[in-house]
């Protein structure tokens, strides 16, 4: 058995045993979860069989994972592996079919709001600002809808714009915003509200390789180093993942094909690929 | 309640701030209404029957009698839709998911994005209704004011429990909102806006009765025309009471069924 394999059995086996923040009070808890997506009858269908069931996509297949305080844990797997719906998943944002997902011991399902209050979610959208509004005025009114009060909020919007390097665009409007200031606004968003654990869908998608550098430094040394929180980033970057994290969650086909320390990869880029592909094809060929 | 003002205050703001780059869409609006009135006006002399069926027991000619109809009809009718407008648009410029991942709830998301709409339908409203008076000489002197308001309320309330539940038709079914079709067509036709009910044959009379709008501009007609008091337009009152004590209800529970539906399959943003 090579030391890949046996790295990809024994994470499998006990996820996270040598996580070096083992003690860490666990912060969600993913139980056996499944997730289906209904695709809508076409009109042939409803001709041929108006009461038969509607056909499903399996997005996530009986996942399990628990994620302590203080991680922060890439999410890697190919296109359409089922990355984004685990997260929005545990995000509160989708309702799983079947198991349960606990953040802070609240079931995402029974108490979706409490639940959702320790969360952020950073879309990969960069649409899901107001365009005709500047970035300070997206911010006041994303900031009420999270029950911030006026001069909290005020005192929050300056130091956050300052801490995503926005305080120069804050009166722009975000029509003139380029992705990567979208990207740093949707995190400045997210930061309002000061959840535990921020949820970051692919956050360089769209930048450029010094502007997704310039992320990874806000994320990393301004976001996590101060506050400790728990970070979860889908990611198709290798040298982003050991830059960012210190765990990885390789997701193929709906299912965790592996989950381990980067520890165990020394942090190093070409090993994380080597797994990777290892955990993706390895399952393929199988 | 301070924090449901604050956070109405912040959608208002938001809305606000956003429709002010279009001041184009608001005048032209305005012009668009006052040329109805003026069409509305020279139907008029064509009409200028007091006694004619329908209209004699609002005591005024056919001006007077479509001025509230069309006013209110158009009021409602922005009620009607604006919900699943808000929704959709929120779907389509992707800010539907960011507000709901917030701490504020789905239900106070759709039913809160409807104020500003629901204030600058009421400016039109008001505008409309002022222009009738000043430009044609409608003579309003005699409304009762207190019960005037009280029916608006309760029409409100009616179309505002519509409007949530055409909001949980779109959530559901993307494209094609069958509330707003039925309600909207059949008021057009069915409640009396334009025409009496009662030129209609009887058994399109009696459909009319279903149709909400029917029982709101008979009770504004009494009180903004003849300033009947809240005894005499009893049955209307009653009718629109209870629709709307059925609906308001009824359509939030319909909305946050849809809305965890949505959760459920995935279909939440889709549009």
């Amino acid at each position: 058995m090579s030391s890949i394999e046996s790295m990809t059995v024994q994470s499998q086996s006990a996820a996270g045993d040598a996580d070096l923040d083992a003690f860490a009070p666990e912060v969600i808890s993913v139980r056996d979860v499944t997730m289906r997506f209904p695709i809508p009858k076409r009109y042939r269908e409803w001709v041929l069989h108006p009461l038969g069931p509607r056909r499903v996509v399996t997005a996530l297949e009986h996942v399990s994972a628990e994620i302590r305080a203080g991680d922060r844990i890439a999410v890697m797997g190919p296109n359409g592996a089922g990355k984004t719906t685990l997260l929005k998943l545990i995000g509160g944002l989708l309702f799983p079919s079947e198991g349960e997902i606990r953040v802070k011991g609240l079931s995402t399902l029974h108490h979706n709001a409490a639940a959702r209050k320790s969360v952020g979610f950073v879309f990969n959208e960069e649409r899901s600002f107001y365009w005709r509004l500047t970035g300070v005025q997206n911010l006041e009114f994303f900031g009420a809808l999270d029950n911030l009060p006026r001069k909290v909020l005020q005192q929050r919007i300056g130091e956050l714009m300052q801490l995503v390097g926005l305080e120069r665009a804050a009166d722009q409007m975000v029509s003139g915003y380029s992705s990567g200031m979208k990207q740093r606004l949707a995190l400045a968003r997210v930061l309002m509200a000061d959840p535990h654990v921020l949820i970051l869908d692919e956050p360089t998608r769209a930048l450029d390789p010094v502007a997704s550098e310039k992320m990874g430094s806000l994320i990393l040394t301004d976001i996590h180093r101060g506050t400790r929180k728990t970070l979860l980033i889908a990611t198709h970057g290798a040298e982003e993942a050991v830059t960012l994290c210190n765990k990885l969650m390789v997701i193929d086909d709906g299912c965790i094909r592996g989950f381990l320390n980067l520890a165990e990869l020394n942090h190093d880029a070409a090993t994380l690929r080597e797994y990777y592909r290892h955990c993706v094809a390895g399952e393929r060929s199988a | 309640m301070r924090a449901f003002l604050y956070k109405a205050l912040a959608f208002i703001r938001r809305d606000f701030r956003i429709e002010s780059g279009y001041q184009a869409a608001f005048i032209m609006g305005l012009v668009e209404s006052l040329m109805l009135l003026v069409i509305l006006h020279f139907l008029g002399q064509l009409i200028h029957v007091p006694g004619s069926t329908g209209l004699g027991k609002y005591g005024r000619g056919y001006f007077p009698f479509a001025l509230i109809g069309v006013a209110f009809a158009r009021y409602f009718d922005l009620m009607l839709r604006m919900f699943s407008e808000s929704i959709r648009t929120a779907q389509v410029t992707g800010c539907l998911e960011a507000m709901l991942s917030s701490q504020t709830s789905a239900i106070t998301v759709v039913t809160m994005s409807s104020f500003y709409s629901l204030l600058s339908g009421g400016l039109q409203l008001v505008m409309i209704l002022l222009g009738g008076v000043l430009l044609f000489g409608v003579n309003l002197g005699t409304m009762n004011v207190p019960a005037t308001l009280l029916i608006l309320l309760l029409s409100i309330g009616i179309f505002v429990g519509f409007g949530v539940l055409s909001a949980s038709a779109i959530v559901w079914l993307k494209k094609g909102d069958p509330i707003t079709w039925i309600l909207g067509g059949m008021g057009s036709i069915l409640g009396g806006a334009y025409f009496p009910v009662e030129v209609m044959p009887g058994w399109m009379q009696k459909i009319s009765y279903i149709v909400p709008i029917r029982y709101s501009l008979d009770a504004l007609r009494m009180t903004m025309l003849t300033g009947a008091s809240l005894p005499s337009i009893a049955r209307p009152l009653e009718t629109l009471l209870a629709m709307a004590m059925i609906l308001l209800p009824a359509s939030a529970l319909l909305f946050t069924v849809a809305v965890r539906k949505g959760r459920k399959e995935g279909t939440l943003v889709q549009y």
